[in-house]
């Protein structure tokens, strides 16, 4: 087994899966910032997250390449309650099918309120997670279900149209 | 995506951020807004409204949920928590993860306001390597924290051998109100 498949995570626990409660407390957190700072402000937050916590993960995509974005994503979903993703790798990108988010899920069974821009986090997110690596993230689609396609930089397609990122509601 | 496999993690991480941003005072501002108003407003209804019936409901759910070590005691005037392996702050310990000065504070951060609403005070102890222990009482009931071993017998934190707690809280209901 190499190293990419014992290690995908790199944060790990003694439970095979998360409790999905803790998704109302991500909404909560994003919501207070945005109230705090506004939009750009939420934007740094998720943006400074990829960078400084989640830099084992660029590392580990910078070493292992599409095969490590596709290993630790396959990982990520099976460890979060309700996902239904599929993950494909080609030669040159990562496609992530979201078929179901289990985060928007979540906050919709649990009657939340959802941030209408909770769905933009996965781009600011994954861009500042992917970059150090020399990979880049485009979203597509989001409210419950979207497409999120890993390339790398040399090969990357027209910069991320955020208009193309639905707007999350409760329904 | 920001999951909740590892929200623990990033959770810690935000409260560093925010201190960063805006000091305590912010952090503090998160615990009550956010985690206690807004996230925790499933725990926050039941308990206002059903007081020691509501936390057996509440903590008997989330701390199995999240996989913990603990056990929980209940009177009619005594709600008693024994946390014997923290899952949140053993995931910290267990990822060598310290962004922030002091993470135990976030639970009397949120848990300390929804109590005060409901006409609870708390005495606490944690010892920052996943054990501590929480009493709630009404607030117009004067009877001090229970003796070592009176109200949860064997299953007391502080039986355990390498209990040192480090933190200390008498009839508190906010973070700040340290011993």
């Amino acid at each position: 087994m190499s190293e990419v498949a014992q290690t995908p995570l790199p944060y790990r626990d003694t439970k095979p899966a998360g409790a999905p409660d803790f998704y109302f407390a991500i909404n909560a957190t994003f919501r207070f910032i945005l109230k705090r700072f506004g939009r750009e402000g939420l934007r740094r937050y998720w943006t400074e997250l990829g960078r400084e916590y989640f830099a084992p993960v660029s590392a580990a995509w910078q070493q292992h390449g599409l095969k490590g974005v596709a290993a630790y994503w396959d990982a990520f979903f099976k460890a979060e309650p309700g996902a239904d993703v599929q993950v494909t790798q080609a030669a040159d990108r990562v496609v992530l099918d979201v078929k179901t988010c289990p985060a928007i899920a979540h906050l919709r069974k649990g009657k939340r309120e959802i941030v209408s821009c909770f769905c933009e986090h996965c781009y600011f997110l994954g861009e500042a997670t992917a970059a150090p690596a020399g990979f880049t993230v485009r979203v597509e689609g989001g409210n419950g279900s979207c497409r999120q396609t890993f390339y790398p930089v040399a090969s990357a397609p027209a910069p991320q149209d955020l208009s193309r990122i639905k707007e999350a509601t409760a329904c | 995506m920001l999951g909740c496999y590892d929200f623990c993690g990033h959770y810690e991480w935000t409260f560093e951020w925010l201190r960063r941003q805006g000091g305590e005072p912010l952090v503090r501002a998160f615990w009550d807004e956010a985690i206690h108003k807004d996230s925790q407003q499933h725990a926050t209804e039941l308990i206002v409204r059903e007081g020691i019936e509501g936390m057996k409901k509440y903590w008997g759910h989330t701390l199995v949920d999240e996989g913990a070590g603990f056990h929980t005691t209940a009177t009619d005037k005594l709600f008693r928590i024994d946390m014997h392996d923290c899952p949140s702050k053993g995931f910290l310990l267990r990822n060598h993860l310290e962004q922030y000065r002091d993470y135990c504070d976030h639970c009397m951060g949120w848990i300390g306001p929804l109590l005060k609403r409901a006409g609870y005070v708390i005495d606490h102890q944690h010892d920052h390597r996943g054990h501590c222990w929480w009493e709630m009482r009404r607030a117009d009931d004067p009877t001090p924290p229970s003796a070592i071993g009176a109200a949860s017998g064997e299953h007391d934190v502080r039986l355990r051998p390498d209990w040192k707690p480090v933190d200390t809280y008498q009839r508190a209901t906010d973070p700040d109100d340290k011993a």
